[in-house]
């Protein structure tokens, strides 16, 4: 009887506190808590930092696994008080788990600051990319901060096959035709041409067609776990390539209105 | 097309020989006592219902006990999980292995098995998972499989003896905590993730009627 009651106990302990405990599959796409992220703080972006000549923002990615070294970068930025937003370059989650965007979406939601997150490679997997949609919103997306246009773009093309286009070519004419009021452009994307996800053969179509945004700065990317700067087609667009957050750093980008300048800062 | 016709023939009439065969062999003899032991233990003694654990949100199921105090046990579950923010709801299957190593009698109608553990694999059946890295992928690109989930799991279990002369005959109303292959690495490598985190709680009942 003893035994009986224990267990009785043991089960309303369970019921009680378990509600989180509750899993139908990893790979479920059963979303709690915000969503649709990205269109959010672009509000937030181009609301704190219209009319500024100046703005600044630390690039970041590839939180994969390292959610010790996420949280640390998330504290590390809230002492900071002269950056106006983060990107997360992509490869938010390791396995296209549910859970894992989660996780991360919990740590970056602890950022005083506005961010925005692209998708990568590991975020397709499994159905991935359908939680990627929800927390975050469209894959291709673009925001204006000051007077420069940020240009967001899916470049995992190993990931689909040709029913879906990677990278967008009309999205990219669509964003280059854009007549709102901005000066200069930086792209932004998961892979960078030439590396193993993206679609080689548009490589060079691809670096043509993100020329024709208004005065392109130079472009972003994350993917290789290292930092990188590449003169990719050797016409002075710069390709930089954040670390992941294993590496414990990020890079921060002045952009002024004579130019631009970056730093990498380690925490 | 003429080719697969001639085998659906031949594969009709071999079944009706074997089932020929079967019928005439009703008049007893040593050999078919033994083919109809055999079969006999292949035959799933009880059903299985589970909520939750990461096999799906529903789990249905049959399987096979054996062991001296049938504290071993081997189910095959097929569960839907629900569509919610993705594409279209999927189906799993499991295959899950129990162990049950004590079995407390509580009184003549109740029994405790106060520890259950064990290990299920899931799989995803549904094509956008893969088991084997898609040959697009340079060697060990990701390397795990998005459609296999290993789990390993712990719980407790109750039984009700339905008929005091047939103990075989009783309703289990069981829990489990587990856990899988991935969660766990995740949680391992990360002050961040907790157990909380990664742990699975579900519930289930063993229908056994014979």
């Amino acid at each position: 009887m003893i035994k009986r009651g224990i267990l009785i106990g043991l089960c309303l302990g369970f019921l009680l506190t378990g509600c989180d405990l509750i899993e139908y599959h990893p790979y479920d796409v059963r979303i709690d808590g915000e969503t649709n992220i990205n269109l959010k703080n672009i509000e937030k972006i181009q609301q704190q930092c219209a009319g500024k000549d100046t703005i600044r923002f630390a690039f970041m990615g590839d939180s994969q696994r390292w959610y010790d070294e996420t949280a640390d970068f998330v504290k590390h930025i809230n002492k900071q008080d002269s950056i106006d937003f983060v990107i997360h370059g992509g490869d938010i989650s390791d396995f296209g788990i549910t859970k894992e965007f989660l996780w991360i979406r919990d740590i970056m939601q602890g950022l005083r600051i506005p961010y925005v997150a692209l998708i990568g490679n590991h975020d397709i997997l499994g159905n991935g990319k359908e939680v990627f949609e929800q927390v975050y919103g469209d894959e291709n997306f673009a925001f204006i901060a000051g007077n420069t246009k940020f240009v967001c773009m899916n470049t995992n093309a190993l990931e689909y096959d040709y029913s879906h286009p990677v990278p967008d070519f009309d999205f990219i004419s669509r964003e280059a035709a854009d007549s709102a009021r901005y000066s200069k452009t930086v792209a932004v994307m998961h892979v960078k041409p030439y590396d193993d996800q993206f679609n080689n053969n548009v490589a060079r179509l691809f670096h043509a067609e993100i020329k024709k945004f208004r005065s392109l700065q130079f472009a972003l990317h994350a993917h290789n776990h290292k930092l990188q700067t590449t003169d990719v087609f050797k016409d002075g667009i710069i390709y930089y390539g954040c670390a992941s957050m294993k590496q414990r750093n990020y890079m921060v980008f002045t952009l002024t209105t004579n130019g631009y300048s970056y730093e990498v800062v380690n925490y | 097309m003429k080719l697969s016709i001639i085998k659906k023939i031949i594969v009709f009439v071999l079944l009706l020989m074997v089932a020929y065969s079967l019928t005439a062999a009703e008049t007893y003899s040593p050999g078919v006592e033994k083919y109809h032991r055999v079969w006999n233990h292949l035959i799933p003694r009880y059903t299985k219902l589970q909520y939750a654990g990461s096999m799906g949100f529903m789990s249905v199921g049959t399987g096979w006990q054996y062991g001296s105090n049938h504290q071993w046990e081997t189910d095959l579950l097929l569960g839907i999980v629900p569509r919610y923010s993705s594409k279209r709801a999927k189906a799993t299957l499991t295959l899950k292995q129990n162990f049950m190593p004590w079995n407390v009698e509580l009184n003549d109608r109740w029994s405790l098995e106060p520890l259950a553990c064990g290990l299920y694999v899931t799989t995803l059946l549904d094509n956008e998972f893969w088991t084997k890295e898609p040959e697009k992928y340079p060697s060990g690109y990701y390397g795990f499989s998005t459609k296999l989930r290993a789990n390993i799991f712990v719980g407790q279990r109750l039984s009700f003896s339905c008929d005091k002369n047939n103990p075989n005959k009783k309703v289990t109303l069981f829990y489990e905590l587990s856990t899988s292959d991935l969660y766990f690495i995740s949680a391992a490598t990360n002050k961040y993730i907790n157990p909380r985190d990664v742990l699975s709680l579900s519930f289930g009942v063993k229908l056994q009627l014979f």
